[in-house]
């Protein structure tokens, strides 16, 4: 069940030297680029005794890629790059991460043993319905499925019809898919006469990309009747294959063999204990053509400690939080919208599309929640939604501290995307 | 047993006009109507000549819609008698959660249509008190 048992395995200890050479060429690497040439002149990589010492290296941002667009941190010759992907960036210069040869090895290579991991297999059928293009995410796992020797469909996303007579004509067992897609795709099973669990073969869902509650995993196990991952990745890291739950759906592996991770106060930058909570900041370790040293990717998780049943070193973090940029600030309180999610979703007879807007009342900030009224548990009578509405109201209360308007609305009438999934609407500036 | 369809609605113009063009469509006969509000939804009462036929058609349009069982009660046209009506269902314990009437004359009778938990007991009840209730023909062609 191990792909590189040798590395997924290997001790603490050994991981931690691993990581130490790793790092130190990293640095060599790094000061090639005109962005970190500058930054680190003053480090020395033989000042470099022990891992921790990264602490003592600066921070990178979005921004400092943004401000040294195009090239500023490429370190190889541009006859060397061989593929790029960047951020939609409709506004100022977008984030551009460029790869060698190398380096696209070593990313199929990560996603391929997070694939193998979950026991996907030469025999499966894989439906890539995540987005292709400089999106990272379906290109990532179409060559890490095919390096396993998956039969890969690089549908996309969207035509739901066509999605499901994929799924059914060509006996799919894997699939990866926006969670939020997932569900919606459910809806149009029943139309078609195709039973998700009689009439198909699938047994794996990888969903990403989107910040999702357990809830919602445990919706899409049960309406597909499948295992569903989650997986954790970010373009300026590759994209998918960074961390990965393992069979036990615990906590996600961070492959620490390419990566190096700390857990920081996003106020101070101090470095925390595993174990506390704070936002992820990632090192690269094997990256050819454009390694990034500590980068801060806004996204806040907590490092798991334990080690894992399945046998694999390489420590896991909690499922992602939020980013530090989705925290919503609700009269004076820090909130997720994910937090809200998990809150609803708890009670069963809620739909699976809802919105969150803010608005301003009267100086206050005024949460209202719209549900779409879920069609299988509605019976017909005023009283039955009051209810829902006024139990939905209490939790959120008594979880979040907050007062919101939950109010139910017509099935299919809260806008859909095919893309990620826009929850949020904040009213309050407007 | 008849049947009465429960559909949820959002409070804006035209939902009703929605709903009938679409029955209006199926050439299905709309025989009563009710609209409980609560502010900003409501639920939509409809007895329709096929139910059956009327939820296929609701649902294909993307509406939230319910079955719900009810009964047709014919009741003298005057003073008192739905006031015996209810004396009769309370004293047998029997919760009404909705009630409204269709016709104001039906045979020089009324005809109240009645949402109660307990089936099939309620019937029974009727029975035993010489209440009147309407086939599911009749109901449905009021
Ligand atoms: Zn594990």
């Amino acid at each position: 069940m191990y792909w590189e048992k040798d590395i997924e395995t290997l001790s603490f200890e050994k991981l931690k030297e691993y990581q130490l050479i790793k790092l130190k060429e990293t640095i060599f690497q790094s000061k090639k680029s005109e962005y970190y040439g500058k930054k680190l002149k003053d480090i020395d990589s033989s000042s470099i005794n022990s891992i921790s010492d990264i602490s003592n290296l600066p921070f990178t941002t979005k921004q400092d890629m943004r401000d040294n667009f195009p090239y500023g941190f490429l370190t190889v010759p541009l006859d060397d790059v061989v593929r790029l992907h960047s951020s939609s960036g409709t506004t100022g210069n977008p984030t551009v991460v460029y790869h060698s040869k190398q380096d696209l090895d070593e990313w199929t290579n990560l996603v391929a043993r997070c694939m193998y991991m979950v026991g996907v297999r030469k025999s499966d059928v894989f439906q890539n319905i995540m987005g292709y293009g400089l999106f990272t995410g379906g290109i990532g796992f179409h060559y890490g499925a095919e390096k396993l020797g998956v039969l890969t469909i690089p549908i996309g996303p969207g035509n739901s019809k066509r999605q499901i007579w994929f799924l059914k004509e060509f006996q799919v067992t894997t699939i990866h898919i926006l969670p939020s897609y997932a569900l919606r795709l459910y809806t149009f099973f029943e139309e078609l006469g195709v039973d998700p669990k009689k009439d198909l073969k699938l047994k794996t869902a990888f969903i990403g990309s989107e910040p999702h509650s357990e809830e919602i995993r445990k919706k899409i196990e049960l309406l597909y009747g499948l295992k569903a991952y989650n997986s954790y990745g970010l373009s300026e890291m590759n994209g998918p294959g960074v961390a990965f739950e393992c069979q036990y759906q615990d906590g996600l592996h961070v492959w620490e063999d390419n990566f190096y991770i700390e857990i920081i106060d996003p106020d101070t930058g101090k470095v925390l204990p595993d174990g506390e909570e704070g936002e992820l900041v990632i090192t690269t370790l094997k990256r050819d053509a454009m390694p990034l040293i500590r980068y801060r990717t806004k996204d806040l998780t907590k490092i798991i400690p334990e080690k894992c049943k399945c046998g694999r070193t390489h420590r896991r973090i909690d499922r992602i939080k939020g980013r530090s940029d989705d925290m919503l600030i609700i009269n004076g309180v820090n909130i997720f919208p994910v937090q809200i999610e998990k809150t609803i979703m708890k009670v069963p007879e809620v739909g699976d599309n809802y919105i969150i807007e803010l608005k301003k009342e009267n100086f206050m900030d005024k949460v209202f929640v719209k549900i779409e009224i879920n069609e299988n548990t509605f019976h017909g009578t005023l009283n039955e939604i009051e209810k829902l509405q006024k139990k939905i109201t209490e939790e959120l209360k008594s979880e979040l501290g907050i007062n919101p308007v939950v109010k139910f609305v017509e099935s299919g009438s809260l806008p859909q995307s095919e893309g990620k999934a826009v929850r949020v609407y904040d009213l309050r500036n407007k | 047993m008849a049947h009465q369809l429960s559909i949820f609605v959002e409070n804006s113009p035209g939902k009703l006009e929605r709903i009938t063009k679409i029955l209006a469509d199926e050439k299905l006969n709309v025989r009563g109507i009710c609209l409980a509000n609560a502010g900003e939804f409501g639920i939509v009462k409809i007895i329709v000549d096929d139910p059956d036929k009327a939820y296929d058609k609701l649902k294909e349009h993307h509406f939230t819609v319910s079955k719900r069982n009810i009964i047709a009660v014919r009741i003298d046209d005057k003073s008192g008698s739905l006031c015996n009506l209810l004396t009769i269902l309370s004293s047998n314990k029997i919760n009404i959660e909705d009630c409204y009437g269709v016709s104001v004359a039906y045979n020089n009778s009324a005809a109240i249509i009645i949402e109660v938990e307990k089936y099939p007991d309620v019937e029974s009840v009727l029975k035993k008190n010489n209440i009147e209730t309407l086939t599911d023909k009749e109901v449905y062609s009021i």
